[in-house]
């Protein structure tokens, strides 16, 4: 089933007020790759997360997913359909354990389950992302990679087809870096669409197929990673003007 | 070893309280039972505003729907049991009823409502005339029947009162029962991350309002099921007694003493804030500045230990450096 459109929005905007953060976006996200979401800080990529996710109601436009619309649903109800998000901040249950937070998502994800094989499968999902060893830990004690390991592990228990992946790298040292990304290639060819937001360009150029750039709320690029990474209008909003830039 | 020893306790106390009658003066088994209500009362409103995190002060309404359910019945000439699960529903569809629109409201906003709802409710019950008004109402005697019929050589006022002794302790037990099986359930691990994070749960497909309005409802009718024995062993009830703000914060105050949202604390704030509340009661002096008291309770709990009573165990055994695992890791839970 590759090359098979999973993800699709059309003319997604979000109003906050007076400040529109997204303006009429549309994309789509096709089964299996890894596409990235690029742009500077302001530039309404989280915001975007959250309208697919169904956190924010988008103002207006639409959002399928695998040609079902699910804009206006609420953001577990998308959950369970199989699109899942982690958040840039992190956001972990701090007085359970690391096992406890993967259990939440494996009890009420897309395929929820219980008991001994909820248990088992948590443990699964700890070994993968190289968290079995802290499993015992309050998720209070954790260092900031393991917190983002943790928020993609919880991610993960919910089965999605599709997750969305908001910074995961920030604040990470090289090292870990490097980590991150074999982790997300392993999430994607176990079978899943992976979205991310990301501000390490090393890291999206080495392991996202295709990306999309926002800038102020509008999409100002999108194609192939190094096609994209080379647009002049991608340059110029990162780093303002040539002449400026030298 | 050591994981039987929790158990075995609470058996043995149970054994304890459940053979009291043989061994314990009625005084003293009219303590314990004033002492299991208010278990009751802090257990049950512990699965919404301890493991939930959603603080109410708005649970004396409940409180008060089982009693006047229990009462007006009887003077149709219900059986007072029998009216237990007409109150329990009346205090559910209430809770579910204001617990749609005001779960939209988070943290104080919340708790906010919660008195404005229940005082709401008081008024109601005060100003109209099938309650009985503000003077409240009496009860027949139509009960006490079960024990006496099967133990015909009791005498009827002493049945009477072992018939109310036993429903309350099999009430505390019930209650307790259900919070220690929430804890390991699915439904408890929804509660608990919702407390902790509501946004993060909803996001891993906790449906949030869902699981606030099934922990609302239920701990309204476990509240109405102790609003029914009150006034089955009062036979008399008014809105102040039931209905009152008073209660309403004697029944969070105590969680808040023992330790929130665990299972151990609110049964050990119960028991402490009920033996203050019947040595006080003795006391002329301490009965009218009792809300004194217990105002400033409130403010030493949140001052310097915020878990309580557990929590104070947690510190003074991390203190001595050893033992008591269980109740660390209760402690660790609730917050």
């Amino acid at each position: 089933m590759p090359h098979e459109v999973i993800l699709q929005a059309k003319g997604v905007t979000k109003r906050f007020g007076g400040l529109t953060a997204v303006n009429n976006v549309s994309f789509e996200v096709t089964q299996g790759e890894i596409f990235g979401l690029i742009g500077p800080n302001g530039a309404g990529k989280t915001t975007l997360f959250s309208c697919l996710v169904g956190a924010y109601p988008p103002t207006s436009g639409e959002i399928y997913f695998k040609g079902k619309r699910i804009d206006g649903m609420h953001n577990h109800a998308v959950v369970r359909m199989g699109i899942v998000r982690t958040h840039q901040i992190v956001k972990p249950f701090r007085e359970m354990s690391v096992f406890g937070n993967v259990l939440v998502g494996a009890s009420f994800g897309s395929k929820p389950k219980s008991g001994a094989v909820a248990a088992k499968f948590v443990g699964e999902i700890l070994k993968f992302c190289g968290l079995a060893h802290r499993a015992e830990a309050p998720a209070s004690s954790l260092t900031i990679g393991e917190l983002k390991r943790l928020e993609i592990s919880r991610a993960l228990a919910t089965e999605p087809e599709v997750i969305m992946l908001d910074e995961v790298m920030g604040g990470l040292n090289p090292a870990e870096i490097n980590d991150a990304m074999a982790l997300i290639r392993q999430i994607r060819d176990s079978g899943k669409t992976v979205l991310m937001i990301e501000h390490h360009m090393k890291a999206v150029a080495g392991v996202c197929e295709r990306a999309m750039v926002l800038n102020f709320g509008n999409k100002i690029a999108e194609g192939t990673t190094r096609d994209v990474l080379n647009d002049p209008r991608v340059v110029e909003a990162y780093l303002g003007d040539h002449s400026a830039a030298g | 070893m050591k994981r039987y020893l929790g158990p075995a306790a609470a058996a043995l106390l149970v054994i304890a309280l459940f053979s009291g009658p043989g061994y314990l003066e009625r005084g003293s088994l009219n303590d314990i039972w004033n002492v299991s209500l208010y278990v009751v009362l802090a257990s049950a409103w512990n699965i919404m505003g301890g493991m939930a995190g959603q603080v109410s002060f708005g649970y004396s309404a409940f409180l008060g729907m089982g009693a006047y359910a229990t009462v007006l019945l009887c003077l149709h000439g219900w059986n007072a049991y029998a009216t237990i699960p007409v109150g329990m529903a009346v205090a559910a569809v209430f809770a579910v009823i204001v617990g749609l629109p005001t779960f939209r409201l988070r943290g104080p906003y919340f708790t906010i409502a919660t008195i404005g709802v229940s005082e709401a409710v008081r008024v109601f019950a005060q100003g109209v005339e099938w309650t009985g008004g503000s003077s409240g109402r009496r009860m027949p005697i139509q009960y006490g029947d079960f024990l006496h019929k099967w133990l015909p050589d009791v005498p009827r006022g002493q049945a009477i009162f072992l018939e109310n002794y036993y429903a309350m302790l099999i009430l505390a037990v019930v209650v307790v029962g259900t919070v220690w099986y929430i804890q390991r359930s699915r439904f408890g691990l929804a509660l608990a991350a919702i407390k902790q994070d509501i946004d993060a749960a909803e996001a891993l497909g906790v449906s949030a309002t869902w699981f606030k309005v099934r922990a609302h409802a239920l701990s309204a009718a476990l509240m109405a099921i102790a609003g029914s024995l009150f006034a089955i062993n009062f036979q008399y009830i008014a809105p102040n007694s039931v209905f009152a703000f008073n209660m309403s914060l004697q029944i969070v105050l105590m969680p808040v003493i023992g330790g929130v949202g665990t299972l151990v604390g609110p049964i050990i704030g119960g028991v402490v804030f009920g033996y203050l509340q019947i040595k006080l009661l003795t006391i002329q002096a301490l009965r009218d500045s009792n809300l004194l008291i217990y105002g400033m309770l409130l403010i030493v709990v949140m001052l310097f230990e915020p878990r309580g009573v557990l929590g104070l165990i947690d510190r003074v055994v991390k203190f001595v450096g050893r033992g008591l695992p269980k109740a660390r890791k209760e402690a660790r839970h609730a917050a």
